[in-house]
């Protein structure tokens, strides 16, 4: 489903819902991811947090769009080599080396595709090149990387193995002032835009930080955002916008104005169906039942209607594109991740 | 070591979420088995054979070697009827005997209460690990409840002796006073004191005890070291609770279900032979239940709540062998997709009060329930 | 000497709320008490930690789907608001009306059956009831999803009577029926397949979906009903009507009040307070803030006999202990295995192990709940980094003028400063006793976690060890 105000230049069709929740410490499924990410392969890589009865199994689980578990990695929780502690957001470079921001242990720690573990680097602190809180990481075509250093209301810039190139920010509501951001992405000519989360808008720099333009306000209504968490744009300059807290995602072209809203509109998983083969009773609740009901007032905001609503997303916490632009919206709260075809 | 009569001890092993019968008392020997569990099963020539029809699962090397000597009795088909596949429901049920009401007393609180009835001794029945088990839980019955038994007591984060030292005994002054003020005020000063009693005595358990056998070092094999220590230092002691999981293998399954039992298995090992190097082996019976068992089919990655399970009973003074029924899998026989049960659960609660603790079963199941003589007579 | 004023509002705060740090204490006693009840009792503007915050940071407490983190996400609110009588009124009827995750296995609707009770907890008893009839958590709780025109389901008509309004023995059981009988088609939105996931305690395939109220007209049994003496097509708010006229219902909360505010023991005294109380139900139309109102204003509840004469339970002990040393103010790692301490305590929140809630008073207390309730005290208010122990440690150097404080000031002070406490000359002698054996408090020039610092930490620790400590 596709709404917009003014006819939209671009569009987006529901392909499939790709998850189920994990609750246990390993195999298919998923246990609130954070990040999602598309190899060249097609490989679909996604990030699980975990909550913190199963910390132990903080892992990096990757997938296909054919519904393959192929696998998974990581190490635990802690702070050793290849632990994570609250696992945020990640990003790849071009030889497909995965680095993943860890907002507990102030750092960034890379692994390579196939999950072997390779280093890490950040230290904590307010000084330039030091991080207290990272989050959104991106890494443009130059082998540049941005990461968002959410308490110090900054951006900073550095090397892929961790050297300070630039810093850009403070605390604030005004043009190049942050709030707590989040997410972060490159464009194609190295443009960097920052999700400002508890400003409520997205922000457009130069590659050397020079601040471009801001596109949103807070609220519900059209082209408003609450709390957006994450961020990705296409060839084209089309920004898609993980409107976590009014659980949708907008699609912006690149001036900023609104193209499309999109809801949710999951159906069952293949990992969901062999569910209910074993387990048909449910599968018959199930049938019988309506997904999108009719909710009393006090119900009414788009956090509980998602909660109650199955088939909406429930915790758009970040998106992704692959290679052939179709997008990847992955759910916190629902432990699987929606694709959307271009057309 | 003097042969002298000691009192019996019970020693339970709580698996909890719910452990997968079917890959723990494996039906190889039934073609069904390999067709509902096309993924998660256990391969026939890994399955630790008992009879030619149904073995162990490969983690459970030190079970099956029990099992050849004659002490474990493996209880088929164990469960109560309109099986509750919740897993707060069905442990509430375990641990009340009751699945028709909601219980208030644990079948082990009540035990407590029966074997010291005046409260004298507080280390009566022990939980080790944090909270307190509804199993244990009785109004009025005090009960240890033991995260570490090392730390275990008032103040543990004092590490400085000392301090610790005057500040227990101030602690004791305030709780040591004079009875009969105020009836809320009583109660504070006789549990404190009490507590503090507890503790001083749980405390010395570890320098009693003495042992060749070397447990390892993950949490399940130290909580039970913990219950070997306790049981040996003759502190009174009869109910002895730990819990381990989780069982709740709804994916990944084969994995997580080996490493779950074989932790299990290494615990039980130790402790068994801990308990025959103190020639205390026929003094002490282990139980092992979890609340449900989980589907005939698979998911493709794991099993989802089920009923009908299997429970284990280990000791030297147990009539080891297969108690109850293994359950049907034809499609007839199941319940909901589910393993029938077909025999009830205070049914070995009864023979364990009856048999081995001396006790008076009914007033603590709810009712009259036929044994299954788990027990050498 | 501790002021009578001051030990007033002390026992105030404790009550209505997890008592207060000195300076929460100094801005209550400069309102005075009559102001100070008034506020209370009109709580607005709580300020507690936003749920994007929470959220951020805390996956489990977004999706709520767990126990654990659940429990979390109410006690963040405990320990972060400005108006803890919304909290201790939720408390209250949490346990009064004790819906429980055991048999729902869905925290969410519990949160949001505890979200009615902070909103309309203090308001009309009839409102209330209503609200509580159409809680999904509570129908489900009770089967009442069960409940069909064609077979009835007792079971919440039951307990509306016995366990929420009336008490038994003040109706009788055809009135249970008829009762039963009006709240037929009082379920929730996909009703069979909600209760299906709920046995099994389903999350699959995507967690957990949340519970609404739905009222199922065709199910719904509008046939000649007599209850209580009154005859009519009764639907539920209409018997809710009937209930809340009856003196009954007004003793038994008035009852029930008493004892979660006033004291655990109903004395003479206290009888006539609640009888007090039941004439301010009637002549305020039902109204719960009224009754409260009564109750704090009365000279029983300002008398030393009132004082002191509830057992704290677990969530007053945990929440208390945390919200004096000025802890968990924001997100932080690990915040539900401060929550499941009041589960060893034997009070775990969303919890309540039957639907008779928790029995309160001395039945908290056995010999390893006390170790636990002791142990956590006692660790909270020693560690001198906490910002609430520091600014105690900040007013013990200004107590001190210019020199230092003897072994029997600063016992006095530390009871005064974590309360005021009052405890008996045997607890106080061993207390100075304790002090002395670091003589004199020397706090000037003390750094951060110094000599002079910890002997705070120290004598704090003792205090909250106290049997004194554990009463409210």
């Amino acid at each position: 489903m596709s709404t917009s105000m003014s006819p939209s230049k671009i569009g987006l069709e529901y392909v499939k819902t790709i998850g189920i929740v994990n609750n246990g410490l390993n195999g298919r499924g998923f246990a609130n991811p954070y990040s999602i990410l598309v190899g060249k392969d097609g490989r679909i890589f996604v990030l699980n947090r975990c909550d913190p009865n199963r910390a132990a199994a903080i892992r990096i689980g990757i997938c296909n769009i054919d519904d393959e578990y192929l696998g998974e990695f990581g190490k635990g929780s802690g702070s050793g080599d290849g632990q994570f502690v609250w696992a945020v957001c990640m990003a790849m470079d071009r030889s497909e080396r995965i680095y993943i921001t860890d907002e507990y242990n102030h750092r960034v720690t890379i692994y390579d595709s196939s999950g072997q573990y390779i280093s890490h680097w950040g230290t904590y602190g307010a000084e330039k090149g030091q991080i207290n809180g990272p989050a959104g990481i991106a890494i443009d075509s130059q082998d540049n990387l941005f990461l968002v250093d959410q308490h110090n209301s900054r951006v900073q810039k550095f090397s892929l193995d961790g050297n300070f190139i630039g810093a850009w920010g403070s605390f604030g509501s005004g043009p190049g002032e942050f709030n707590l951001p989040w997410g972060l992405a490159t464009d194609k000519v190295g443009n960097v835009y920052v999700a400002d989360w508890r400003n409520d808008r997205i922000q457009k720099f130069s590659n050397h930080g020079e601040f471009v333009a801001q596109f949103g306000s807070s609220g519900s209504g059209e082209g408003q955002f609450q709390r957006p968490t994450g961020l990705v744009i296409d060839a084209d300059g089309y920004i898609y916008v993980a409107d976590w807290g009014n659980e949708r995602v907008q699609v912006l072209d690149s001036d900023g104005k609104l193209q499309i809203v999109l809801k949710g509109e999951a159906t069952v998983s293949k990992w969901g169906e062999e569910y209910f083969a074993s387990n048909p009773e449910e599968k018959i609740g199930r049938d019988n039942s309506d997904l999108v009901p009719e909710l009393p007032d006090h119900l009414k905001t788009a956090y509980h209607i998602s909660s109650q609503t199955e088939p909406y997303f429930w915790g758009p916490v970040g998106v992704a594109l692959d290679f052939e632009g179709n997008l990847y919206v992955v759910e916190t709260n629902r432990h699987r991740f929606q694709v959307y075809r271009r057309i | 070591m003097t042969s002298v009569k000691k009192d019996k001890n019970l020693i339970v092993i709580q698996l909890s979420g719910g452990n997968d019968y079917l890959n723990t008392v494996v039906p190889h020997g039934d073609g069904k088995y390999y067709d509902s569990r096309s993924v998660v099963n256990i391969p026939q020539d890994s399955v630790l054979d008992l009879d030619g029809k149904i073995g162990f699962n490969p983690s459970m090397k030190a079970m099956k070697s029990l099992w050849d000597q004659g002490k474990v009795a493996v209880i088929n088909g164990i469960g109560y009827e309109e099986p509750n596949r919740s897993h707060f429901r069905s442990m509430d049920i375990w641990h009340t005997a009751e699945p028709n009401a909601i219980g208030r007393e644990g079948w082990l609180g009540r035990v407590i209460r029966d074997l010291d009835p005046k409260g004298e001794n507080v280390l009566t029945g022990i939980n080790f690990g944090r909270g307190l088990p509804r199993a244990l839980g009785c109004p009025g019955v005090p009960v240890a409840s033991v995260g570490d038994l090392e730390t275990y007591g008032l103040f543990p984060d004092l590490k400085d002796e000392d301090l610790r030292m005057f500040t227990l005994e101030a602690f004791s002054r305030m709780y040591g006073g004079a009875l009969g003020r105020d009836p809320v005020i009583d109660l504070l000063s006789q549990t404190g004191q009490g507590a503090l009693k507890g503790a001083d005595i749980l405390r010395t358990a570890p320098e009693i005890y003495q042992s060749d056998v070397e447990y390892a070092t993950d949490a399940l094999s130290q909580r039970v070291k913990n219950i070997s220590q306790v049981l040996h230092a003759d502190l009174g002691s009869r109910i002895l609770y730990t819990q381990h999981g989780s069982f709740d293998t709804h994916s990944g399954e084969i994995i997580t279900h080996a490493k779950l039992w074989e932790e299990v298995d290494r615990a039980v090992g130790c402790l068994m032979d801990d308990l025959q190097e103190h020639g205390r082996e026929q003094d002490a019976s282990i139980l092992i239940f979890s609340e449900f068992g989980r589907r005939i089919r698979d998911n493709g990655s794991g099993s989802d709540h089920g009923s009908g399970g299997v429970a284990f009973l280990i000791g030297g003074s147990v009539k080891g062998g297969l108690y109850g029924e293994y359950p049907s899998l034809s499609e007839a026989e199941q319940l909901e997709g589910d393993l029938k049960s077909n025999n009830d659960f205070r049914s070995t609660y009864t023979d364990i009060l009856e048999d081995w603790l001396d006790l008076d079963a009914v007033p603590i199941t709810n009712g009259t329930f036929e044994k299954l003589g788990l027990f050498a007579s | 000497m501790i002021s009578k004023d001051r030990s007033l509002m002390a026992h105030l705060l404790r009550r209505t709320g997890f008592g207060a740090n000195p300076d929460e204490l100094e801005a209550y006693l400069e309102k005075g008490y009559e102001k100070a009840v008034e506020e209370i009792l009109h709580p607005s503007d709580p300020g507690n930690m936003p749920d994007d915050l929470i959220r951020r940071y805390h996956v489990e407490q977004s999706e709520l789907r767990d126990l654990a983190g659940s429990a979390a996400y109410w006690m963040y609110r405990m320990i972060s608001t400005r108006c803890p009588m919304e909290e201790k009124i939720a408390l209250f009827w949490h346990g009064l009306f004790a819906t429980g995750y055991a048999k729902l296995n869905q925290a969410r609707s519990l949160l949001n059956q505890v979200d009615m009770f902070r909103k309309k907890g203090l308001g009309n008893y009839e409102t209330l009831l209503l609200e509580l009839s159409q809680d999904p958590a509570m129908i489900v709780w009770l089967d009442n999803n069960e409940n069909h025109s064609d077979a009835i389901n007792e079971n919440y008509g039951r307990e509306l009577l016995e366990l929420f309004s009336m008490g038994i023995g003040n109706y009788s059981e055809d009135d249970i029926k008829e009762c039963a009988r009006a709240f037929t088609g009082w379920s929730l939105g996909n009703p069979e397949y909600m209760a299906v996931r709920a046995s099994k305690d389903s999350i699959w395939p995507y967690g957990r979906i949340a519970w609404h109220f739905k009222y199922m007209e065709e199910d719904h049994d509008d046939g000649l009903k007599t209850f209580l003496g009154e005859t009519g097509k009764f639907n539920g708010e209409d018997i809710i009507s009937i209930i809340v006229k009856q003196e009954s219902t007004a003793n038994f909360i008035a009852t029930r009040l008493f004892q979660f505010f006033g004291s655990d023991e109903v004395t003479d005294e206290g009888n006539e307070v609640i009888q007090s109380m039941v004439d301010t139900y009637f002549a305020s139309g039902y109204e719960i803030r009224d009754m409260l109102w009564t109750l704090f204003n009365s000279d029983f509840f300002k008398s030393d006999n009132a004082m002191f004469s509830r057992v704290k339970n677990p969530v007053e002990m945990v929440v208390g202990a945390i919200r004096m040393a000025g802890n968990y103010q924001a997100p932080v790692l690990g915040i539900e295995q401060v929550s499941n301490t009041m589960l060893y305590m034997g009070q775990g929140l969303l919890q309540p192990p039957t639907v008779e809630g928790w029995h309160e008073g001395v039945e908290w207390i056995d010999s390893g709940s006390l170790v636990e309730r002791i142990n956590f005290a006692a660790k909270e208010l020693s560690n001198v980094n906490s910002p609430g122990i520091r600014s105690i440690i900040e007013r013990l150097e200004v107590m001190s003028g210019e020199g230092t404080l003897t072994p029997s000031d600063l016992t006095d002070q530390c009871l005064d400063l974590l309360g005021p406490i009052k405890v008996s000359d045997e607890t106080r002698n061993v207390l100075v006793q304790y002090a002395e054996l670091h003589g004199n408090l020397d706090l000037r020039g003390h750094k951060l976690g110094d000599q002079s610092e910890q002997q705070v930490g120290n004598m704090l620790r003792l205090v909250a060890a106290t049997k004194e400590y554990q009463l409210a």
